[in-house]
């Protein structure tokens, strides 16, 4: 029975993200945009020797390769940053009174929101890998070249990483949806929090260019983690990295978990009748 | 017969010192419509919220259905249907989508959740509106929506909090004939919390007045009714200035004398009877009179009597209120 009311609520959901076309487009509009212009106008490769290209970008290609798989870790960033406003339109709205008011876990109303977080990431992220590889298609323009030879588990590796990620971030700023009631509050945390944790990765930069201070914090960040597995299996590099992806897989896996959960309790609390 | 809601010394107290409901204790019978009458703020909401397990008492206890609310809140939630005071339907869904949502969070059977939707629909006179998305709808098919999806799972008892709220006449009429018409079917009681006096008297079984967190009376309208003591003739004087209750409070056939905001409230048991002798002592008295009034009792009159002050009072600022507020605001504050 409970997973009735935890799909009808992924459901609901979805159908309101799917009717607001605008915003979809304009969320694919800022990765789109990095893509086209950042990523063709910051030409690093020409900075790297093609000598120590392979270590500095961990077998990639090439620079645009490298930098348009962390655009896909930067989108499930954003999506993540971003599950949560809803929760305050559904106060304000009132349609989160319907839910506290239903004989339902609490957990569910949370984890219902995240699952579709993680769909709208995944598939945000599948886009933005199109986008990429479509780049190389056309004259003028750098484009992502994929060099791995993982197949479908590969694949699989990487859409489960896009999932984590996504996951990671929606269960923390779902939950903090429902801690605060000023969408204010909400947006200046956002806004506080995404390039502190972008620059902190390697989405957009080799780490092997960062100091050895922000190289520690670089390697443990989630963004990353799922980048890692990204990158590994899109340019068959496990040779340039310390971990294979499925440890770098379980260790986001693990830390992934740890959240959704503790988030979950965190949520549990906020809905407690006062 | 049953009780459905038992509630016994509950109180709300909010941080310190704001007590909101005062160990306030009723019992709803089954199958009937059980009305909160009172003022904004008296409290009516909060005991709702109390009822429905949004809200933990400070103090004292409840059963819904049978089920203690602090003891089993999922249990309560899934015999009641709540209408909240705010609109709660998703206004990027359907009405049928809706509909469908609130069938899952309530576990009506996946296989009757199509015809129990329809059926809904259908009561509600929504069918045409069906397909299209909550955020066209007026607010009377707003109201009839949030009732359909509240009823989707048949719960013993049906919460109504100010449903009525906001809309206009033609829509209060169509949704107050909604609740008559659940009620003849049976099958349901209602809790139902209004500051309309004219929605409490036609619509509710019982009424309990509420103000300031306490419930001052509970009765049917006519007991109550009965308890103001026949009709009251009210008397204006032209100047107010001078105490004059013990100049009506000699009349023949005047009960009793209440003086309340420069009128004059005389009980009679026949109202007519007392004018000329109540006119003929003002003049004799030298009080000018600016109007006579007889009224039956109504409930105004009721709660006036149980808490003393005119129902009126708590509505907002008066028409004198707001002109000198908006004299103050064009004289820049002063």
């Amino acid at each position: 029975m409970t997973v009735r009311e935890f799909l009808a609520l992924t459901q609901r959901e979805l159908l309101k993200w799917i009717r607001a076309p605008i915003g979809i487009v304009s969320s694919l509009m800022l990765p789109f945009f990095y893509l086209l212009l950042f990523g063709q106008a910051l030409n690093l490769g020409k900075l790297v020797p093609a000598s120590e290209a392979g270590a500095v970008y961990l077998g990639a290609p090439d620079y645009f390769s490298y930098f348009s798989v962390g655009m896909v870790g930067f989108i499930m960033l954003f999506t993540g940053l971003f599950a949560g406003a809803n929760v305050i339109f559904a106060r304000r709205f009132g349609t989160l009174k319907k839910e506290t008011a239903a004989p339902i876990p609490r957990e569910i109303i949370f984890t219902s929101r995240v699952s579709a977080g993680v769909i709208r990431g995944v598939i945000f992220g599948t886009v933005v890998f199109a986008i990429a590889i479509a780049f190389a298609h056309v004259p003028g323009l750098n484009g992502l070249t994929l060099t791995g030879t993982s197949g479908v588990l590969g694949a699989a590796e990487i859409l489960v990483a896009m999932a984590c990620v996504t996951a990671l971030f929606s269960s923390i700023f779902i939950a903090l949806g429902f801690l605060t009631e000023q969408i204010e509050s909400y947006f200046a945390l956002v806004n506080l929090v995404n390039l502190p944790v972008l620059f902190s990765s390697n989405a957009l930069f080799p780490t092997s260019l960062f100091p050895a201070w922000l190289k520690g914090i670089a390697a443990w960040n989630p963004v990353s983690l799922g980048v890692d597995v990204m990158r590994e299996n899109a340019f068959g590099s496990q040779a340039y990295y310390p971990y294979s992806p499925a440890e770098y897989l379980g260790i986001l896996l693990a830390l992934t978990i740890v959240f959704v959960a503790g988030m979950a309790v965190v949520t549990r609390w906020s809905l407690r009748p006062r | 017969m049953t009780d459905t809601i038992e509630a016994g010394g509950l109180t709300k107290v909010f941080g310190e010192s704001v007590t909101a409901v005062d160990d306030v204790s009723f019992r709803v019978r089954e199958g009937e419509v059980f009305g909160f009458l009172g003022p904004n703020g008296a409290g009516k909401t909060t005991t709702v919220n109390m009822l429905t397990t949004g809200l933990r008492p400070t103090r004292g206890r409840a059963t819904v259905d049978g089920v203690d609310v602090l003891a089993r809140p999922a249990e309560v939630r899934r015999r009641i249907g709540v209408i909240f005071q705010e609109s709660t339907a998703d206004d990027d869904l359907t009405g049928r989508e809706n509909l469908k949502l609130a069938a899952a969070l309530y576990g009506v059977p996946v296989g009757e959740t199509a015809g129990r939707v329809q059926q809904l629909l259908d009561l509600l006179q929504l069918g045409d509106a069906a397909e299209r998305r909550v955020k066209t709808y007026s607010g009377g098919m707003r109201r009839r929506l949030e009732i359909a999806a509240s009823l989707v799972h048949t719960p013993a008892v049906l919460f109504l909090d100010e449903p009525t709220l906001g809309l206009d006449p033609q829509a209060r009429a169509g949704i107050a004939e909604v609740i008559r018409s659940l009620r003849k079917d049976g099958g349901h009681s209602f809790f139902l919390t209004t500051h309309y006096l004219d929605e409490a008297d036609s619509l509710c079984d019982r009424i309990a007045i509420i103000d300031h967190g306490k419930i001052r009376a509970i009765g049917t309208p006519s007991e109550l009714k009965e308890k103001v003591g026949g009709d009251v003739v009210t008397v204006v004087p032209t100047r107010d200035d001078v105490d004059s209750s013990a100049t009506f409070a000699a009349v023949p056939g005047v009960l009793g004398v209440a003086r309340t905001n420069g009128s004059y409230r005389l009980k009679a048991l026949r109202g007519e009877s007392i004018v000329p002798g109540a006119v003929q002592a003002a003049l004799a008295a030298g009080v000018g009179l600016a109007t006579v009034s007889v009224k039956r009792p109504s409930l105004d009159e009721v709660f006036l009597e149980f808490t003393g002050r005119a129902y009126r009072e708590e509505e907002g600022p008066s028409a004198t209120d707001w002109a000198v507020r908006v004299q103050r605001f064009r004289g820049g504050g002063r």
